[in-house]
């Protein structure tokens, strides 16, 4: 599934690019996420919990961070696997300066399978849009007291 | 699948609900959504209270202007209550539409206002009604309008251990109402759902209220439509706003594209048709 947005962040271009491959921020900010320990160079090991409409459970992952191309854009890829399915995001992250702030645009593709993508279909979209939503709602904030 | 084991009360009060709600367990309403999910094990609750048997639960009553459901109230009661066709035939109309048969016999307004389906009817009704929900905790109760309540998809203003008690609705004097949906064909739920309620100054429209449903992220009230329509905008002009400023959602079942051509579609004919009910 495609997926693609906007968000405008009132932090500086460079900024915004380094606090967005920052682990600390990356585990703060995920929606669920428990934790995110380092295990390789841009490469972190995850743990999630999703719960959402009544659903929960536990997610093992990883995050990477890819085609760094400083203060302009990089990729994340997210991957988790769990008991009621697996989830997989590749998304390309852009950064421009705009005004004081910076305009992040990402552009990707969702994976979802298993149990949830079973029963879940027509609620891929708007949720995975949702969480998305979140994770930039709660990095913002975080941002402004970081 | 049978889900995994878990423990089972059904208590005849809603204090002994809300009590045992503060300590973690889960509310059990019609289980339509929640038993599925249970089976599938995609939900593991250790500690479910069935609300079905507490009949302070399960009423509908007028009080002074409002109408008043107990959240237990099933989408058949509602559809099929004299009192709500009289004073608010759009939510009757509204639950008359959910699902089938079976699940309006069984499924309740509380469940599906906590669970807040993104494609759920009653949302797109309770916001053009301007609707409110009593919500109740061991702590007291508070009073939250329909559209503080729903906040997101499947996201909702309930806090833990607090239970929707009751639903109320502003009676519709001298409205005409209208509710209209195409149902994707296995689930029943909506592709799109336009909520209709206009009220008529002489021969043009002195008001209107405009929920939607099944399009975007959350139920929401289409706010620039409504404004066109007051202003004496045609019909069909005001409706091709109905998706604006939303982020509208694209399934199997329709993509973005396809869901904002039938929502204007769908929006005319819901104000065509609450106009004609207009006293
Ligand atoms: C085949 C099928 C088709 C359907 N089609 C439609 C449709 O077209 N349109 C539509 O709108 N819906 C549809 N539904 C959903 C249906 O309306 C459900 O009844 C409703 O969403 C949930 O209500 P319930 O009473 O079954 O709640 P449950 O499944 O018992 O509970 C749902 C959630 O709400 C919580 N909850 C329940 N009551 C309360 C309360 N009083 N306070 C706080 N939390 C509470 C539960 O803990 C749970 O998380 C369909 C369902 C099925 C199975």
């Amino acid at each position: 599934m495609k997926i693609s947005g906007a968000y405008r962040l009132s932090l500086p271009q460079e900024r915004a690019y380094a606090l967005l491959q920052d682990p600390a921020m990356l585990a703060h900010c995920m929606p669920g996420a428990e934790r995110l320990d380092k295990v390789g160079e841009d490469e972190y090991q995850m743990k999630l919990r999703m719960s959402i409409a009544s659903i929960s459970g536990n997610f093992d992952g990883r995050v990477r961070v890819a085609d760094k191309n400083p203060h302009q854009s990089f990729r994340l890829v997210v991957e988790g696997t769990g008991k009621i399915g697996f989830v997989r995001g590749d998304g390309l992250l852009r950064i421009a300066a705009e005004d004081s702030g910076s305009n992040v645009t990402y552009e990707g593709d969702v994976q979802v399978g298993g149990t949830i993508a079973a029963v879940g279909q027509r609620l891929l979209d708007v949720t995975s849009k949702m969480m998305i939503k979140r994770f930039f709602d709660k990095f913002a904030e975080a941002a402004a007291s970081a | 699948m049978i889900p995994q084991s878990f423990d089972y009360s059904a208590p005849a009060t809603l204090k002994e609900a809300l009590a045992q709600v503060s300590s973690g367990a889960k509310p059990l309403a019609g289980g339509m959504s929640l038993v599925p999910i249970m089976k599938l094990r995609l939900a593991a609750p250790e500690q479910l209270v069935d609300l079905g048997r507490i009949p302070e639960l399960n009423y509908i009553r007028k009080e002074g202007s409002e109408l008043r459901i107990g959240a237990m109230t099933t989408h058949y009661q509602i559809e099929s209550s004299p009192l709500v066709r009289a004073d608010c035939a759009l939510l009757g109309e509204t639950a008359g539409r959910i699902g089938d048969v079976q699940v309006r016999n069984v499924g309740t307004i509380g469940g599906s206002v906590a669970h807040a389906d993104p494609a759920a009817d009653y949302p797109a009704a309770l916001l053009a009604l301007g609707a409110s929900l009593k919500l109740v905790s061991t702590g007291g109760e508070r009073v939250l309008a329909a559209a503080q309540f729903f906040l997101d998809t499947f996201t909702t203003a309930l806090d833990p251990g607090e239970l929707i008690a009751e639903v109320r609705v502003p009676v519709s004097s001298g409205a005409g109402t209208a509710y209209v949906k195409l149902a994707q064909p296995a689930s029943g739920f909506a592709l799109v759902g336009i909520a209709a309620r206009l009220v008529r100054a002489g021969n043009r429209i002195g008001s209107a209220a405009i929920g939607v449903t099944g399009v975007g992220p959350k139920a929401y009230r289409a706010s620039e439509v409504e404004r066109l329509l007051a202003a004496g905008k045609p019909t069909r002009e005001a409706a091709l706003h109905i998706t604006g400023g939303i982020d509208v959602n694209s399934d199997l079942h329709a993509s973005a594209e396809y869901r904002r051509h039938l929502a204007s579609v769908y929006a005319a004919r819901a104000i065509e048709l609450a106009w004609s009910r207009t006293e």
